[in-house]
């Protein structure tokens, strides 16, 4: 009998030719439930299979280690424009040195390859890690989306991981090539400014639209000596940080000619010396 | 076995089995979260609740012999599937909020808890629309719900009488208690809260939402999980107690005894007897407590 009550308080509430409450909640589920099936089931039949391939990075930081004298400015303008404060800890570009090894292995730069198969971002279940295809398909992690659970960092096949561990704000996060750069006036990205490479001043880093070579370091840690003015300060240009054989063959010409126009010199002073009475001869 | 056993023990199975499946996908290679292949399931479960209250035929309580019809088959199934959505949300959203001191859970396992996570989230969300809309449909059980003026009167005289003080009389408290109802609000402020940004959490992993809604959404998200938490746990606490075992048991049945009801709810009882539909308590304040 109540619910026979019910019912009819319900059809007496609604307005004349109108929907009553129960009918316009009725019409609410099902409407919603069949567009979200129908969605679904017609999204599946229309739209092909997603593409499972990840679009390449369009900008590589390529470095030149033995350039690179240790100062560390890089780490500290790559917090300082991302976080506002200079943390080593929350640089994504990382200096390692080995005191212990000699030049040029007491220096290794660690920046992300911005990996064209980037296992942080599979590794990521919650889609924080990403390719952000608004700027450049640069591989970065939105906070917003990080739970915390480090799978990015153990991921990255590298060591020191390219994905860190922002313990300050519980996330983690990887070089952006600089396209979220708060404390930073400068438009980043792939197309865009990097503060790392713009702070330093021994131009040890620099930016390639081109995919690197990915065996092994050779590929992002390059020569740029030779593309500098290394050559022309007499520094060392060669490949393994070394002078060249033609360097070093140029230099002892170069020191061979300067021995032997100083012993021409000194020839020519004995020479002019012997021809002069000197003054205290009797 | 009756209709409403059959359709508790399909639901129920359904869950098992749905968090079985959540659990053990987690750990196959190649596989999505469940939050990125099955986003759909999180806008579907409101409207699947929607629609079933909007079918629903609701039974208002009533004396039949020496028992009470207390709960009707939807108020079961609205409750249960709101409480065990409830608890498996609390468990996995913990375990996932303690990722950082102390880390409980391996890597292996963050995936799975998430899985799991879904699974109660798409139950927590048919349970709780289907309760919504059912309110809508019935404003006056939501004002069943609500505390009165008596709320803090009713409450002292309620536990002092409970603790022995014979200075009290139990007071002549509705179908719930005030103190009931006054809880019912911070469930139902938690609620809300945990809808809202979940559904926004949820959304993240099918579009972008800038970083700047998603931090206070996840912390609103958390504080409210909090909230709820707290509500859970005096709740169940408060059903272990022998007192509340007719009412336990009542959210199987659907019934409690006449005597029961008269003891612990005559204000419920006494207008169930009149006829009328509204709630009584304010009606009771002009009664003497004692």
């Amino acid at each position: 009998m109540s619910e026979n009550e019910e019912k009819k308080n319900e059809e007496v509430a609604a307005p004349q030719g109108g929907l009553s409450r129960r009918q316009f909640v009725t019409g609410l589920g099902g409407l919603g439930l069949g567009a979200i099936l129908g969605g679904v089931i017609t999204g599946g039949l229309t739209q092909p299979a997603a593409a499972i391939a990840i679009p390449g990075s369009e900008g590589y930081l390529v470095v030149d280690s033995h350039k690179c004298i240790g100062c560390d400015s890089c780490m500290m303008a790559c917090s300082l424009t991302h976080h506002g404060n200079l943390s080593f800890s929350q640089s994504r570009i990382q200096i390692t040195q080995n005191p212990f090894a000699l030049y040029p292995d007491d220096l290794t730069v660690a920046q992300c390859r911005q990996c064209p198969f980037p296992a942080c971002v599979e590794a990521c279940p919650t889609g924080a890690c990403h390719v952000d295809a608004a700027n450049g398909n640069v591989r970065t992690v939105d906070p917003a989306k990080c739970i915390g659970c480090e799978r990015c960092v153990n991921a990255c096949p590298f060591t020191p991981s390219r994905a860190i561990w922002n313990g300050l704000e519980k996330h983690a996060e990887k070089c952006d090539l600089c396209a979220d750069t708060p404390y930073w006036n400068e438009k980043g990205g792939a197309d865009g400014k990097q503060a790392c490479i713009a702070v330093c001043h021994m131009h040890v880093i620099t930016l390639q639209k081109d995919v690197p070579v990915q065996a092994g370091d050779v590929g992002y840690n390059v020569n740029l000596r030779t593309k500098d003015g290394s050559a022309q300060l007499k520094l060392p240009t060669g490949d393994d940080g070394f002078y060249t054989p033609a360097e070093i063959a140029a230099a002892k010409a170069a020191a061979a000619a300067a021995a032997a126009a100083a012993a021409a010199t000194a020839e020519r002073i004995s020479t002019t010396s012997g021809a002069a009475k000197p003054r205290n001869a009797r | 076995m009756s209709r409403r056993l059959l359709i508790g023990v399909v639901i129920l199975a359904a869950f098992v089995l749905g968090v079985i499946y959540a659990w053990r996908i987690a750990f196959v290679d190649g596989t999505e979260l469940l939050f990125n292949s099955g986003w759909w399931l999180v806008l579907l479960a409101p409207f699947a609740g929607v629609l079933a209250a909007g079918l629903t035929r609701r039974t208002d309580p009533v004396i039949e012999g020496d028992r009470v019809l207390r709960h009707d088959g939807p108020a079961m199934l609205e409750h249960w599937t709101h409480g065990v959505g409830t608890l498996v949300l609390l468990v996995t959203g913990l375990s996932l909020g303690a990722l950082f001191i102390p880390t409980l859970l391996g890597t292996q396992q963050i995936w799975a808890m998430m899985n799991v996570h879904f699974v109660a989230v798409v139950v927590f969300l048919f349970g709780t629309f289907y309760y919504g809309a059912n309110t809508v449909l019935s404003w006056r059980r939501f004002n069943e719900h609500l505390p009165t003026r008596n709320a803090f009167k009713f409450t002292v005289q309620h536990y002092g009488r409970l603790l022995g003080n014979k200075k009290y009389a139990m007071p002549p408290e509705d179908k719930y208690f005030e103190s009931e109802r006054m809880a019912y609000l911070l469930a139902l402020a938690a609620t809300v809260i945990i809808i809202v940004t979940g559904l926004l959490k949820a959304a993240a992993h099918m579009v972008s939402i800038p970083g700047a809604v998603m931090g206070p959404a996840t912390l609103l998200h958390d504080i409210a999980a909090l909230g709820m938490l707290v509500f859970f746990v005096a709740h169940v606490v408060v059903v272990l107690l022998p007192m509340s075992w007719p009412m336990l048991r009542s959210m199987f049945t659907g019934y409690v005894s006449v005597e029961h009801a008269k003891a612990e709810h005559a204000g419920w009882v006494r207008r169930i007897e009149s006829g009328s539909k509204e709630s009584v308590s304010d009606k009771a304040t002009e009664r003497p407590a004692a």
